[in-house]
């Protein structure tokens, strides 16, 4: 193996600026679309002024509880450069939280809280402003069951004294643990793969299974270079015959592409706070490994391979649901589904019909009886 | 010693060669001539494992090819007529590249030797860049990295100028003297052929080349 290693590397000393290419393109080309796309978004979200005249925690959360809502973009400002903007159509809407916002909110009252404006222009404004509008009614309520439970303390005399800040307190930290109502998308079968609370707007993972399957469809085109070479008749007279050396190679390459593909999860792991499992992640490698292998000693001609290559990736970015869900085509025709070579890697799994039978495949090339050089 | 003994090959119905027998002694040079199609090639691709004999029997220093075909293909070395190098690698990869995969380890230094002996003096050229007897002795020269017991060339001169295929043929001479290496040679080049065997084997029917080279006087054998 040593021996084959070496004679490897005199062939990417030629060659290993396409080679660093095509190892690094699926983690390359994962972060730029992934955060293009949400820059994309982010200029895409509606811009929302908010002026704060009142500087306490309760504004301050109102404040937050705005910025965290997907697809509004907020921005903090002083009054008359507010209106300003509103008036240039740089704003959506303005909402100014007026001073005493708090105790209004202790005392329950939900009148004269805030002002908004709208321009002639705003489509926004309604749904924004509900959205406000049903925060400050939550934590109304919140404060008269606050008020309430101190009534009930006093009415049946319990030993235990709570504040209205500790009831409120513990109100909140009881809805967070609970989550009573929690909606949230995912694609089909993949409840579990994630549980980043960041909107994004491709799943990285089937963006990077695409990316992955051409990089390791192009990284194997050196199977053509070499068997079609005139050396090879010389492998006849060497220690390892063509079907080893091809083998050595193979798992050579196989695990160089394991390596980038750890570095890529570790990665993805920082950047999108993104997980998957390594047995999945190690299946799908060797699946996509053994499919390029084989696909590559099916082709004479280079630039023939290459176009099929980029169809297939083509093919499975459309249809897959790596890329696109495809639900729709699944629940149509089932049988798509376990044909897809992806889908055990995008769904967490570790093998379907298809890894079934490229494994198959690559049984009966390793034992069918070589024609030349017998 | 090689011995050939009854040796046929049919492609289909068609009969290629037909009862062959022959031997080869340690440090013999054994030239194969014959029209284009009679079965040179043929010949010594079965005499270098690459194919099969329809009938008969081979042995090379009494390992039989039926029996021994991996013991065999390791002290044999084979010159294919079609120049079998990495065109993008230098001299210098082209042998150690083959050098990593052979079944005998030599030095970076016997390697360059071994091209020197043959006059093959640029070493880190790339083969692109080489002429066409550069890239025969190089072809050559790869061939004899595990220093093989019995070596067989199919026209390895082919397409070369005079000077190149001179140089060849004395270090062929030299190893096959020296060493007792067993060379079979095939090859059009009459005088190439008179000059270099020490016996000559004719295959085919056309008389042509038994004539032209019992005049020359050397010892031409029907086969």
């Amino acid at each position: 193996m040593k021996y084959i290693i070496e004679t490897r590397f005199l062939h990417w000393k030629r060659h290993w600026p396409s080679l660093l290419f095509w190892l690094l393109i699926p983690l390359i080309a994962t972060i730029g679309i992934a955060k293009a796309a949400n820059a994309v978004t982010d200029d895409s979200k509606v811009p929302v002024g908010i002026v704060m005249e009142d500087e306490s925690d309760a504004a301050s959360e109102l404040r937050n509880e705005i910025k965290s809502t997907p697809f509004i973009r907020v921005y903090q400002l002083e009054e008359d450069v507010a209106l300003y903007r509103l008036k240039k159509h740089q704003l959506d809407s303005v909402f100014v939280i007026h001073d005493g916002y708090e105790e209004e909110i202790r005392e329950g009252s939900r009148n004269r809280l805030l002002t908004s404006y709208r321009s002639d222009l705003s489509f926004a404004y309604t749904p924004v402003k509900e959205m406000i509008l049903s925060y400050i009614q939550q934590e109304t309520g919140r404060s008269k069951a606050a008020y309430t439970v101190q009534e009930l303390i006093g009415h049946y005399q319990s030993t235990k004294q709570w504040t209205w800040d500790e009831i409120v307190a513990k109100s909140k930290e009881i809805q967070s643990e609970q989550d009573l109502l929690k909606t949230s998308f995912s694609f089909g079968d993949t409840e579990n793969s994630s549980q980043n609370n960041d909107a994004q707007l491709f799943h990285i993972w089937g963006l990077w299974a695409i990316f992955s399957l051409l990089s390791t469809l192009l990284l194997f085109d050196w199977i053509i270079h070499e068997k079609h070479a005139s050396v090879n008749v010389r492998f006849a007279f060497m220690r390892y015959s063509f079907k080893h050396y091809l083998v050595f190679n193979f798992i050579i390459y196989t695990v160089l592409c394991f390596i980038v593909d750890l570095l890529s999860v570790s990665i993805f792991s920082i950047i999108f706070q993104e997980q998957i499992s390594i047995w999945s992640l190690t299946s799908f490698r060797l699946t996509l490994s053994i499919a390029a292998f084989l696909m590559a000693n099916l082709f004479r001609r280079q630039f023939l391979y290459y176009t099929t290559a980029f169809a297939i990736a083509l093919i499975m970015a459309v249809a897959s649901g790596a890329i696109i869900p495809n639900t729709g085509m699944i629940q149509k025709w089932p049988w798509v589904d376990m044909l897809n070579p992806l889908q055990p890697f995008l769904s967490g799994g570790s093998a379907n019909l298809a890894t079934c039978i490229i494994m198959l495949f690559s049984i009966i090339w390793y034992f069918r009886k070589e024609e030349i050089h017998a | 010693m090689l011995n050939i003994n009854s040796l046929s090959r049919h492609y289909g119905k068609k009969e290629i060669l037909k009862d062959i027998s022959f031997s080869v002694k340690p440090g013999e040079i054994v030239g194969l001539v014959g029209e284009n199609g009679a079965g040179k090639s043929t010949m010594l691709k079965i005499l270098a494992t690459l194919l099969h004999p329809t009938d008969g029997s081979i042995a090379l220093n009494n390992l039989t090819y039926k029996e021994n075909r991996k013991k065999v293909r390791k002290l044999v070395g084979f010159v294919p007529q079609d120049i079998a190098l990495w065109d993008e690698f230098t001299v210098e990869e082209n042998m150690v590249f083959f050098e990593k995969l052979a079944w005998k380890k030599k030095s970076k230094e016997e390697l360059k030797q071994l091209c020197l002996d043959m006059k093959l003096e640029i070493w880190q050229d790339s083969v692109k860049t080489l002429s066409g007897g550069m890239k025969r002795k190089l072809n050559l020269a790869i061939t004899l990295i595990h220093d093989p017991l019995l070596l067989l060339l199919d026209e390895p001169t082919v397409g070369i100028d005079l000077k190149s295929r001179k140089e060849i043929g004395s270090y062929l001479y030299r190893r096959a003297k020296k060493e007792g290496m067993m060379i079979l040679y095939t090859s059009h080049d009459m005088d190439e052929i008179i000059s270099l065997c020490d016996r000559v084997f004719c295959i085919g029917n056309d008389p042509f080349y038994q004539e032209v080279l019992q005049e020359s006087g050397k010892e031409v054998f029907k086969l």
